[in-house]
Formats: C-alpha cells, structure tokens, sequence
C-alpha cells in the first residue's frame, strides 16, 4: 500500500483513449441487458448471483481496502437488506422492486446506528466486533415471530409475475446494482471522499495533520458501502425467494467478499472483478467436491497473501502500468 | 433465591472456561499484536485430538491430555514458524486475513476427517457427580475446571511477570524492534508463545468437549465468546480476561433464563453494553 497520494485529481489520459473506454462500457453493458432473451433461466440466476455477489465484494472491499475498516460480519448488511425488502413487501403488499430503495436507505440507517459502537473498535477488534454484531442479528431474526423466526419467509408478490418477468426482472435490478455499484465506488474514489480516504490509508497521522476529517470520512463510507451490501442482498434474496435466518446472517458471505478481494486484489477497484470472475470460475468448475473445494479456495488465499499480498491484479500492475478507471493518483510533475 | 444463586454460580463456572478460551487469544494479541480468527477451530481441533486418543488408547479424557497437550504445543510452534511468522507486524489486516482462511480450511479438514456428526468426550460419573451447600447444587466437573482455569491464570500471570520467557514477552509487547537489537529472536519466541497458547487450548478443548456436544463447526462461536472475553476485561491484561470470560458466561446464563434461545445473546449484548459504557475494558487503562 504505497500508493503516492497528492492534492491533484487524476491527469485523464488522452480524450480519444477516454471515448474509447466510455465506449466499450456501453458496449459490454448493452450486450449484459440483452441477456434474458437470449439464455435460459439457470445461467441468469447464475449471473445474478455473480452480479449481486460482485456488489457485495466490491463493498467489502472498499471498507477495507480504502477504509481501513475490515468487516468479518459483513453478511449483517445482507441480512438487513434482505429483511427489509421482504418485511416491507409483505406487509405493505407492494411491487418488491419499487421497494429495493426503501431496503438500501433502510440498511444505510442501521449503518449509521450500528456505528456507534463498532466505531469504538480499531484494526482486527472492529473486524471482529462486527461479526458479533452480526451474529446477535441473526439470534434475534432466529427467535422473531414477525419474522418467520427459524424458518424466515417467503417472497409473497413475486407470486403474482410470470416466470420470465421475475426473472428477467431480477436480472436487471442485480445488472444494475453490480454496474452502479462500480459507477459509485468509481466516484467515490475520483471525489474528495476518496482521496481522504486514500490519505488516510498512506499515512493517518500526516492526513489528520493535514486537516482531514478521518471519523466523518470513514462513516461515510460505513453508510454508503453498508447501503450498497443491502441492495445487493435485497436483490440476491429476490433470486432465491425466501429468507432466512441462518442462510441470510451466514459468515459464507464474508467469506466469499474476502475470498474475492484477496484473490483479486485488496484496495483496487480492479480485483474485485477479476476476484469474482476466479471465484465462480472455481466454484462451478470444482464446487461438487465439497470440503475439499473450500480446503482448496483457504489454502489459495492463505498462499495468495504469502506470496502476492496484492492479489491477481498487482501481477498484472507490476508487468504493465495500467489503469482503467482512472482513480491512481500520480504525484504532479 | 437459589435458582438465582445457583444461575449465578453456573455462570461464573461457565465464564472460567470462556475465561481460558480468551487466554490465548489475548496473550497472542498482546505479544504478536495479531488476532487469530482460527483460535475457535483450533480449540474444536483440540477437543477431536482428544476423542481420538481416547478412542485408540481406551482412556479418560484427562489422561488423554498427557498426548494431547504436547501435540498442540508442537502444532502452535510449527504453524506459527512455517505460516504465521511471515505476517506479523504486517498491519492488521493480513494476519487476520490469513487465519481467516486458516480457518475455513481447519473447518473442512475437521468435516472429511471427524464427519460432520456431533461428538462429546465421556468423562464416566465424574461428569455426573455434584454436591449441596445449604440447598444449592454444584456440579463436581464445572468446579474442577474453574479450579484448573484460575490455576492456569495464576500460573501464566506468574510466568509473565517474573520468568526469563515473560520478560521477553513483555518487552516484545512494549517494542519488537528494541527487543530484537537486545538479543530477543523473534521468530522462535513467537512461536514458543503460539505453542504455549494451543496447549492452553487443548486444556481448555477438554473441559468444553466435556461440557458442551461439539462439531466442526462449533469454532467460530468459541472465537467470540474468546474475543469478547479478552476486549471486555481490557487488553494487556491477563486478569482482566479472566473477569471479562466470568461476566460472558454469567450474562449468558441469565439471558438463557429470560428465553431459553438467546443465552448467547445477552453475551454479545452485555458486550456491546460495555463496550460503549467502557470501551478500555473493566480493568484496562483509560487512554488519552
């Protein structure tokens, strides 16, 4: 992490190269839209768990690659939004995509609640602590009635679409948050939040020296990242179609953002794409071996961070200086 | 009146073996500044070991110990020596990173290798036996391991502060780079300390297997129970995660009593309570 930070926004390139990458953007989300007239139900419903499981690790990664806020219990954004989608829809008997908003703002309140006490943590006693705070969310979802407790519940008003509706429905709700996911974490890092941020990473004492304010910085983070997690989970929970307790407050969805960001890259907006583009790669080609798939992915990311701590991207970065999204900052000449 | 004492007392008797959980925990914190995110799997692995020797040597789960306990130590030194001295001192976040996946794979060993089943360890009528004082029920076992709980806190306390090993633990704690310009190694220390924490484990494994029905999944609580353990009573402090286990397991029971479900609950709550009221810990020193 010795990314040079200074005052200046990023030099853009050339503007023709910059044309040519806003254009191949259109292109490759032009042709991801199309996709459910083309394909049939089982690869959309894998390709909204790798659009929604791609929002979910690019979060993570931002709290803990920009932020320096490692979260262990991060599947406690996931359970907050997919609640929040489902209790609202039933109860209110609305339109579940009209109500994915109300779930993210939802998730981003219990952000800024949640907070108070986690910020009190530092270094690996937040991680921690975060898992706690996950785990009494899922005791108490387990033993709330209104909630379904242990059984959770199902997803009512979908019941009322056809097949191809709900799923193609899904499908660009989960296309839209993996996208605008990338656009926010994109602008974060290009505005003036990013570049606290990154000050912060480099060195905290010299950022604070320097008039940033790190604790307002990093809740914002906290609440947008959080938020982001939330829609995700609201729109992978809409894919299965029922909640609950146990599957939705699991450890498995931390352990498949970590996953991702070790193997991709920590702290790059990079590797989370490459990360979940490996990740899947790895689990439909050898999930079917059960313990030994799972011994295999800890041991890849215990030797990845031995041997290449910066991830699949940083072998790239170290042979060709690119950077696609133009978020380095490059000290002025 | 006595269902409360006895609450009570079942609480305290609960927390010394949460108390002997977070031991290790905190003593790694406090040493290699590292939280080791596998301490619960490792803790469930020192339970199977014990199992296993019982099985084949056809003995009780406290003379198991005599193999089980030298086993773990040599298993702390070496993971410590092959894998986890490579991050130390890195920051936060690749020690935890790395254990995190330390113990995802130690979860998944445990399954193809024990199945996923529940296992218990027989410890014969001794788990059985118990005694009255003045209309009050107390279990032999859960007393003999509060014993061997506050035994091994004295003991470690002791080795801290006056053997050869706790004064390097000290001043590795205080500063590893001056440490090691006086002579300290490191990478051998470390490991020494990793040995000494898992053999606390295996001590801690048999009276938890006792106890409790286990499985490989059972690591991750034992990791929290630990941590909260070690952050409530204040870090640095051996005794401090001694009393912060006993208020974890009193709050637990107590919570159990409320609702028979949400005895981990009142933990965590009781927790985060204190972590806002106190954020130092109970014994830990006020900062800034």
């Amino acid at each position: 992490m010795s990314t040079v930070t200074t005052l200046r926004a990023p030099l853009s390139v050339r503007a023709k190269g910059k044309g040519l990458a806003f254009a191949t953007a259109l292109l490759v989300c032009g042709v991801l839209a199309v996709v459910p007239w083309f394909t049939n139900f089982g690869t959309q419903r894998l390709m909204i768990e790798i659009f929604t499981v791609f929002a979910i690790a690019l979060a993570w990664n931002l709290l803990a690659g920009y932020g320096g806020l490692v979260v262990v219990g991060h599947q406690m954004f996931v359970g907050v939004g997919a609640y929040a989608l489902f209790a609202l829809s039933n109860r209110l008997e609305f339109n579940p995509w009209m109500m994915l908003p109300l779930a993210a703002i939802a998730t981003g309140l219990f952000a800024v609640v949640s907070a108070y006490p986690m910020f009190r943590l530092r270094g690996a006693h937040f991680a921690v602590g975060t898992w706690v705070l996950a785990e009494m969310l899922r005791i108490l979802t387990l033993n709330n009635e209104w909630l379904g407790a242990g059984g959770g519940m199902p997803l009512e008003a979908l019941s009322s679409f056809d097949r191809w509706t709900r799923n193609a429905g899904i499908y660009w709700a989960a296309l839209v948050v993996g996208v605008g996911t990338l656009v926010v974490a994109r602008t974060i890092l290009r505005g003036r939040l990013g570049l606290a941020l990154m000050s912060v990473r480099d060195s905290e004492a010299a950022a604070e020296a320097s008039g940033v304010a790190i604790r307002r910085a990093k809740l914002v983070l906290w609440v947008i990242a959080g938020s982001l997690t939330g829609l995700a989970g609201a729109v992978a929970y809409m894919n299965t179609l029922q909640v609950t307790p146990d599957a939705t407050f699991s450890l498995n969805w931390s352990a498949a953002a970590i996953f991702i960001a070790v193997l991709g890259g920590i702290g790059t907006l990079e590797g989370p794409i490459l990360g979940t583009l490996v990740y899947f790669l790895l689990r439909e080609s050898f999930a079917s071996y059960g313990s030994w798939y799972f011994i295999g992915l800890g041991s890849l990311a215990i030797v990845t961070m031995i041997l290449a701590p910066g991830g699949a991207w940083s072998l790239i970065t170290r042979k060709w200086p690119v950077d696609p999204f133009g978020v380095r900052r490059d000290m002025p000449r | 009146m006595e269902t409360f004492i006895e609450t009570l007392l079942g609480g305290l008797m609960l927390g010394a073996l949460y108390a002997l959980f977070g031991l290790g925990l905190s003593l790694s914190l406090g040493v290699m500044k590292m939280i080791n995110i596998a301490h619960g799997d490792l803790i469930v692995l020192g339970a199977y070991l014990c199992s296993t020797v019982m099985q084949f040597a056809g003995v009780g789960p406290f003379v198991s110990l005599v193999a089980v306990v030298p086993l773990m130590f040599v298993i702390g030194y070496v993971l410590q020596r092959v894998l986890l001295n490579r991050v130390v001192g890195k920051g936060a976040l690749t020690p935890l990173l790395l254990t995190f996946g330390l113990s995802i794979v130690l979860q998944n060993v445990l399954q193809e290798t024990f199945t996923a089943d529940t296992r218990s360890l027989q410890a014969g009528d001794l788990s059985l036996r118990g005694f009255d004082i003045a209309g009050v029920s107390v279990g032999l076992l859960p007393l003999v391991s509060t014993l061997i709980s506050a035994v091994i806190f004295a003991g470690t306390s002791w080795l801290i502060g006056h053997s050869h090993l706790g004064r390097q633990a000290r001043a590795v704690a205080d500063d590893p780079g001056t440490a090691r310009l006086v002579g300290v190694n490191d990478g051998n220390f470390f490991a020494l300390v990793t040995g000494f924490v898992l053999a606390v484990i295996a001590l801690a494994a048999v009276m938890y297997g006792i106890r409790t029905p286990f499985s490989p999944t059972s690591g991750p609580e034992r990791l929290l129970y630990s941590f909260e353990a070690v952050v409530l009573g204040g870090l640095g402090n051996v005794w401090g995660t001694f009393i912060g286990g006993l208020v974890i397991g009193v709050a637990q029971l107590f919570g159990a009593k409320v609702s028979s479900g949400l005895g981990p609950f009142f933990g965590h709550l009781v927790f985060l309570i204190a972590l806002l009221a106190r954020p130092q810990g109970l014994l830990g020193k006020a900062q800034r």
